[in-house]
């Protein structure tokens, strides 16, 4: 499974829609329920999911769910 | 456009994740907001100028925001703040001028960009501000960003101020606010621990003003102690703390509003008046509700 379905797996669960349809450049401009504090819930989750630790200055500014995907790729691969 | 429309207008293009943030903040009360983000956001302006001071203040607004978020997260986790020494805090956070310089305009905007916040500021304004004495001589402890004092001394042009803090970030960001606001030369920032009661003027101020510093202590009943030697009897204090609500340097976790209450009133102040507010929004399925609370003090005769 590539990072980004296993990253819309875990969207669809944070944010309870089973037809959430992401791509890289969905943004939260896309997503209704995507505020500050579902940012971090969907951190958290990303954390567990993928064996992660975000430092939280790298993800405040993320723009789109491909700069994420592409964070957590660098954070697996130990950098 | 006014400065708090164009802070609006950034937010939305830049980070759109903060905007309904905003809409609650302003929500609390359109008109007041709008002043106080005026007043605030020109003095950040006069800082850095009229074309640096919405991304400078965003940019450390929306990171500082996603830091408490995410330590609000963690302690949800956890069940405990994840510091637990003010030294190793001292270390990491205050004395180094880059990462406070973002922490404390993250925090400046804070005052009226949370909702709560928002709640509380009116609350220091209308019920600790406008009833300070005639030519008030203020002390400020921890004053951090320093618009807390600025603000006081904004309002009242018979007020001086004195501040006092350990963080030299602190220090150059409080005076340059305050020349920015035009009350510089009734300001004085310098440099040293506030809990140290041994160099502190005794019973000299008519008003302290110590705003989230005592959840970033180990022993907080140390700073009421110090807040009700400084005071004059009969004189006020607003103090203001974090309850359940986490950060990277909060320390000392306080559970109830009546410990906070109870601590004060252990130190020779009366409790005049109190308010907890919370934000607006929590993390799902959350067992703690982050709340902040001010607290109007006043020394016993």
């Amino acid at each position: 499974m590539s990072t980004l379905e296993k990253l819309t797996e875990v969207m669809r669960e944070v944010f309870e829609d089973d037809e959430l349809v992401v791509s890289r450049s969905t943004s939260a401009r896309e997503v209704a329920a995507w505020d500050s504090v579902m940012h971090v819930t969907l951190m958290i989750s990303l954390e567990r999911a993928f064996g992660v630790r975000f430092k939280s200055g790298n993800v405040a500014g993320l723009k789109n769910v491909g700069e994420l995907a592409d964070l957590i790729d660098r954070l697996k691969a130990g950098g | 456009m006014t400065r708090a429309q164009a802070l609006i207008a950034y937010v939305a293009e830049h980070h759109p994740r903060s905007s309904r943030g905003l809409e609650e903040a302003r929500a609390v009360n359109p008109e007041a907001w709008d002043g106080v983000a005026e007043q605030f956001l020109s003095w950040a302006e006069g800082v850095w100028g009229p074309d640096g001071w919405q991304a400078r203040c965003v940019e450390a607004f929306v990171v500082f925001s996603n830091d408490v978020i995410m330590s609000q997260a963690r302690y949800e986790a956890d069940g405990h703040y994840e510091s637990s020494s003010f030294e190793a805090c001292n270390a990491a956070v205050y004395s180094q001028r880059e990462v406070m310089d973002d922490y404390l305009w993250g925090v400046f905007i804070t005052n009226f960009c949370w909702s709560h916040h928002m709640e509380l500021s009116l609350f220091f304004r209308d019920r600790f501000l406008a009833r300070l004495p005639g030519a008030p001589a203020i002390v400020e402890i921890a004053p951090g960003h320093g618009g807390w004092g600025v603000w006081a001394l904004s309002n009242r042009a018979d007020a001086r101020l004195q501040g006092f803090d350990i963080s030299p970030s602190s220090i150059a960001i409080a005076s340059s606010i305050a020349a920015a606001a035009g009350v510089g030369s009734r300001a004085t920032y310098t440099l040293r621990n506030a809990l140290d009661l041994a160099t502190m003027p005794t019973a000299s101020a008519d008003a302290v003003i110590c705003s989230f510093l005592i959840e970033h202590l180990e022993d907080p009943g140390l700073l009421v102690a110090n807040i009700a030697n400084l005071l004059k009897p009969g004189a006020r204090a607003y103090l203001a703390g974090a309850i359940t609500a986490a950060q990277v340097d909060h320390i000392y976790e306080f559970r109830h509003e009546s410990e906070l209450v109870a601590i004060c009133e252990a130190h020779g102040l009366r409790v005049c008046e109190t308010l907890s507010v919370h934000p607006r929004r929590f993390l799902p399925r959350a067992r703690f509700l982050p709340r902040s609370m001010g607290l109007i003090l006043e020394k016993r005769g």
